[in-house]
């Protein structure tokens, strides 16, 4: 049996047409009828497939007639696509003996994909790669071919340029896959381990579990343990995805499937974790569990504070789908009741924000992203801030320290320069810088996180016409000289505008802030001073002048509606304002206001 | 003057005559430049036949005000414009003290003209002064001259008609306090019944618009429309004019009876290309063009309408509101609960509280009203009122 099973994922940046390849293996291998078959079928996510961006895809398991004239199973499970889901990357890898490699032929290898091809490699897992889109005018399969041989260290000969739109070379694929990826091998009669590498959350179901058994097996009725949570449950339905639910009546060592018990929240089935059976335990678990953590944090806040409680369902309710999601109550005396949010990324966060906009109804407000930072007092005790309104009292401030990440940053060379600058505008330290290719480098900068999270990206982009890519790890926190900028309006500090940030640019960020702020709240009928202060000292001050107009001059019998609809949209703009005091502040004020960079 | 407004059958018509000398470079009205006499006549025609259609669907309807607007109403001969009132009158009874405005531009009228515009039965004009500097003229792209106002001023007068409106525009391009104030100067020295100022408003489909989009054209900012606005109603009321609407004042009972039936809810018919209905909740416009209404009603067929909305209850309620805070008096809290069946305090509460704590809304002796200081910030208030 087990050498008629393939276990493989696949590895691609966005926009490289994972989902498209998707697709064209379900339709090739006759998994869905013409009928059935949709775009994007495997993403799970409204969301994703608006933006047609792939976060992560379903696992699915495909019957394929090989030209050996034999059937195998081949199972796909995805790789998120998205340096915040790294250590989801590593858990699904981990749970295939095999990686297929999606490179755009017009677009070369992105540092995100380097970096997971080297997480599979760490994993002893058969690499095969493949050029797609090569239908396209702009496509270099040649180059980029050999740009995966001198990187990777691929065989390029081996390399199978594709187009998963036309289908071209698929068939070819899928026979690569059968030949080379190797068959899963475990033992049956072993005591069982399970390792879940993703899990949702089902409102019929409760949690369910994606697995792959790596040895032993599991059936219906079975009572199961979770060797990390050590909590147990009862199976009450096990099957496979092809692409639709399909129970079966066991899963043994080498398949992938799901699970189903009873589980009412995916906290308690945690991605890496390992299941094995309360009667027969297995002697350790499987190897890689980590506890994520969050990296970054915000506050997001009910616009009408009579939400508050449905805010707090709606948070009950994606957490049971994504145990990776952090919250707990805060109070803001600017924003009322809220939470204090923790998330994996800027992704994540932006991901989470929609979801409860979208699928809850809610009005959010959502202040700036923020790190976490680890404080030593003078006392000798340690403390952690995600809030600024939290920054201790100066005097028992022994050090301040803020995390630090190892960022890969690939490009073509002429881009270096650029690159360089951003860094050390960035408070980067240079590492290393290797050529891939003649043309391509790799560098390596430590650079702290907060400095990456606002529009790093985006500038890298500008700066490098798009071209180059950026990957990164954090490392750990080290000492750094930091102070909290508060900002206040008339004179009333907003504890939620308050943000921390180096002693160097602390000028420059509160004069832009203040400056930046002064655009964004529209004319008030009064006067309004906005000042930034570190402690007592002011640094950066702006004024808005009193609204003095705002008035429609005519309105007669023949353009009464069309007055109508200025003033109800001028009525919509209401909506996205929150009172402080006095003073209507745009909602997504908080946010925008730390993008400095966008001027 | 609310005797009638239980009623849904309009009691104010308005004929919308779109045809201009040439189209001034701030309008965004629908009209055309450059008539023929021949499709002048052809027009009138129409609108015999439009007056006939639409009296059928309403027999026994009074009428209390007629208003010829534009375009440039005045582009008519005084025969047709005769024709048309006649029409009506036989068709409608129209009460025998109604007000029957005409919308004139200065250079359009001569003494037999205005004659025999007023043997016909309009008892009001609305003349398009817009300024009396000749510079600001040729910037908005009027035909006429302050020496054209002066001259059909002296017309006017001569003949014996002592209720006429000046439209005149502040915030003009590079206009100063002093400028405007000239303006408003020379205005009362012609001594209408009825001034209306306007700020200059540019829709950005406009010439003007668009050179200002481009930063060719630089309105004066804020501050100084203010300053002007306030500045001017000052000048006014000191001359005898007493605000009654947020940019319409008038010498003691010669307010514009037509426009406050609009900003009252009440119900209007539209007659010609282009022209806006109202009643039974909804507004309707009948199509925008005018060779389609020339050959439709050619033939007596009904002019296609554009349904512009329709509105529940409460959306009745709110247009009434941010109508009738238009004018200076507001409204009547008992009327209004007896017309609309709503408690306006009691609805709008946390709207009027945040409205009143910003100086820009009062409530005081059964009314509800704009402050002065409310008028130049009212969108601020009134779209707090949206249904």
């Amino acid at each position: 049996m087990q050498e008629k099973i393939r276990n493989f994922s696949i590895i691609a940046h966005i926009d490289h047409g994972k989902s498209t390849l998707a697709d064209r293996l379900l339709e090739m291998t006759g998994a869905l009828s013409q009928r059935e078959m949709r775009e994007q079928f495997l993403d799970k996510m409204d969301l994703e497939r608006e933006k047609g961006i792939t976060i992560k895809l379903q696992p699915v398991r495909l019957k394929y007639k090989a030209r050996d004239g034999e059937e195998y199973i081949l199972n796909l499970i995805d790789t998120p696509g998205h340096v915040d889901f790294s250590y989801e990357v590593s858990r699904s890898l981990a749970a295939c003996e095999g990686a297929l490699l999606v490179v755009d032929a017009s677009q070369g290898i992105e540092a995100q994909t380097l970096a997971n091809v080297y997480m599979a490699m760490d994993l002893n897992l058969e690499i095969i790669g493949a050029v797609n889109k090569i239908d396209l005018p702009g496509a270099e399969p040649e180059t980029v071919m050999q740009e995966m041989e001198n990187v990777l260290g691929l065989d390029i000969a081996e390399i199978m340029p594709i187009s998963a739109k036309l289908g071209t070379g698929v068939v070819d694929l899928m026979e690569a896959i059968v030949e080379r990826v190797p068959p899963p091998q475990g033992d049956e009669d072993a005591p069982l381990q399970a390792l879940i590498f993703d899990s949702y959350f089902d409102s019929y179901k409760g949690a369910i579990s994606y697995i792959r058994v790596v040895s032993g097996k599991v059936r219906k009725g079975e009572v199961i343990r979770m060797m990390y949570s050590g909590k147990e449950y009862e199976v009450t339905e096990i099957g496979v995805v092809s692409p639709y639910m399909t129970e079966v009546p066991e899963l043994k060592a080498g398949e992938v499937g799901y699970l189903v018990a009873g589980i009412k929240n995916v906290k308690d089935t945690r991605v890496g974790d390992t299941i094995t059976s309360a009667n027969r335990r297995a002697n350790q678990p499987l190897p890689g569990y980590q506890e994520v953590k969050p990296m970054v944090y915000c506050g997001i806040y009910p616009l009408e504070n009579s939400d508050f409680e449905r805010l707090r369902d709606a948070l009950d309710k994606l957490k049971l789908n994504d145990a990776s999601l952090f919250y707990e109550p805060e109070t803001s005396d600017a924003l009322g009741f809220g939470f204090r949010c923790g998330f994996l990324g800027l992704l994540h966060l932006e991901i989470v924000r929609e979801r409860l906009e979208r699928e809850y109804d809610l009005s959010l407000l959502a202040t700036a992203p923020s790190v976490i930072y680890k404080f030593r007092l003078t006392d000798g005790s340690e403390m952690y801030i995600s809030n600024p309104t939290h920054w201790p009292a100066p005097q028992k401030i022994d050090e301040i320290m803020e995390p630090y990440v190892k960022a890969s940053i690939m490009a073509p060379h002429d881009y270096v320069g650029g690159i360089m600058e951003l860094c050390q505008e960035k408070r980067g330290v240079f590492v290393t810088m290797e050529y891939l290719t003649p043309h391509r480098v790799m560098m390596t900068y430590k650079l702290p996180l907060a400095e990456i999270l606002y529009d790093f990206f985006d500038s890298l982009k500008s700066r490098t016409r798009g071209y180059a890519s950026l990957d990164y790890e954090v490392t750990g926190f080290e000492v750094s000289k930091l102070v909290k900028v508060d900002i206040m309006l008339n004179g009333e500090a907003v504890d939620a505008l308050s943000f921390i940030v180096h002693d160097d640019k602390a000028y420059y960020r509160a004069r832009a802030i203040a400056e930046r702020l002064r655009r964004i709240i529209p004319r008030q009928m009064y006067e309004v001073i906005i000042q930034a202060s570190i402690g007592s000292k002011i640094i950066a001050r702006e004024n808005i002048k009193a609204m003095r107009k705002d008035v429609l001059a005519k309105c007669y019998g023949g353009d009464i509606t069309r007055k109508k609809k200025l003033l109800e949209k001028q009525k919509e703009g209401k909506k996205r304002m929150k009172q402080i005091g006095h003073i209507e502040v745009p909602k997504d004020a908080f946010l925008k206001v730390m993008n400095i960079e966008e001027d | 003057m609310s005797s009638g407004f239980a009623s849904l059958l309009p009691q104010c018509i308005y004929i919308h005559i779109p045809f201009c000398l040439k189209k001034c470079g701030y309008c965004d009205f629908y009209s055309l430049a450059g008539a023929s006499a021949d499709v002048l006549e052809r027009y009138t025609q129409a609108l015999l036949t439009e007056i006939d259609q639409q009296a059928t669907k309403m027999p026994d309807t009074i009428i209390r005000s007629i208003y010829f607007g534009g375009g440039t109403p005045s582009l008519l001969a005084g025969q047709q414009i005769e024709s048309i009132l006649a029409r009506v009158r036989s068709r409608f009874r129209v009460d025998p003290g109604a007000e029957i405005t005409l919308e004139a531009n200065p250079a359009t009228l001569d003494r037999e003209k205005l004659s025999s515009i007023m043997g016909s039965g309009v008892n009001r004009l609305s003349l398009g002064v817009q300024s009396f500097s000749d510079d600001e003229l040729r910037m908005l792209g009027r035909v006429h001259s302050s020496n054209d106002v002066f001259r059909t001023i002296e017309l006017v007068q001569s003949l014996g008609l002592k209720n006429y409106n000046m439209d005149l525009i502040y915030g003009l391009p590079g206009q100063s306090i002093r400028g405007w104030l000239y303006n408003l100067e020379q205005a009362v020295s012609c001594r209408p019944a009825h001034i209306s100022m306007y700020l200059l408003q540019l829709d950005p489909c406009t010439p003007m618009g668009r050179e200002t989009a481009a930063g060719r054209l630089i309105l004066p900012d804020d501050e100084l429309e203010a300053q002007m606005y306030y500045s001017g109603i000052d000048y006014l009321n000191g001359k005898g004019y007493q605000q009654y609407e947020i940019s319409n004042l008038s010498l003691s009972g010669a307010e514009c009876r037509h426009n406050i039936f609009y900003w009252q809810s009440a119900p209007y018919l539209g007659l010609g290309a282009g022209a806006v209905s109202f009643g039974g909740g909804r507004r309707w416009r009948n199509q925008a063009d005018v060779k389609a209404y020339l050959e439709n009603l050619s033939v007596n067929r009904a002019v296609p309408v554009e349904e512009l909305e329709s509105m529940d209850d409460n959306g009745l309620v709110s247009d009434a509101l941010i109508l009738g805070l238009r004018m200076t008096e507001g409204i009547d809290l008992e009327y209004f609960a007896v017309r609309f069946g709503v408690d306006l305090t009691r609805q709008y509460e946390s709207v009027i509280e945040l409205c009143r704590a910003r100086g820009l809304l009062e409530v005081e002796h059964g009314r509800l009203f704009l402050t002065r200081a409310g008028y130049f910030l009212s969108n601020e208030v009134l779209c707090r009122f949206m249904a």
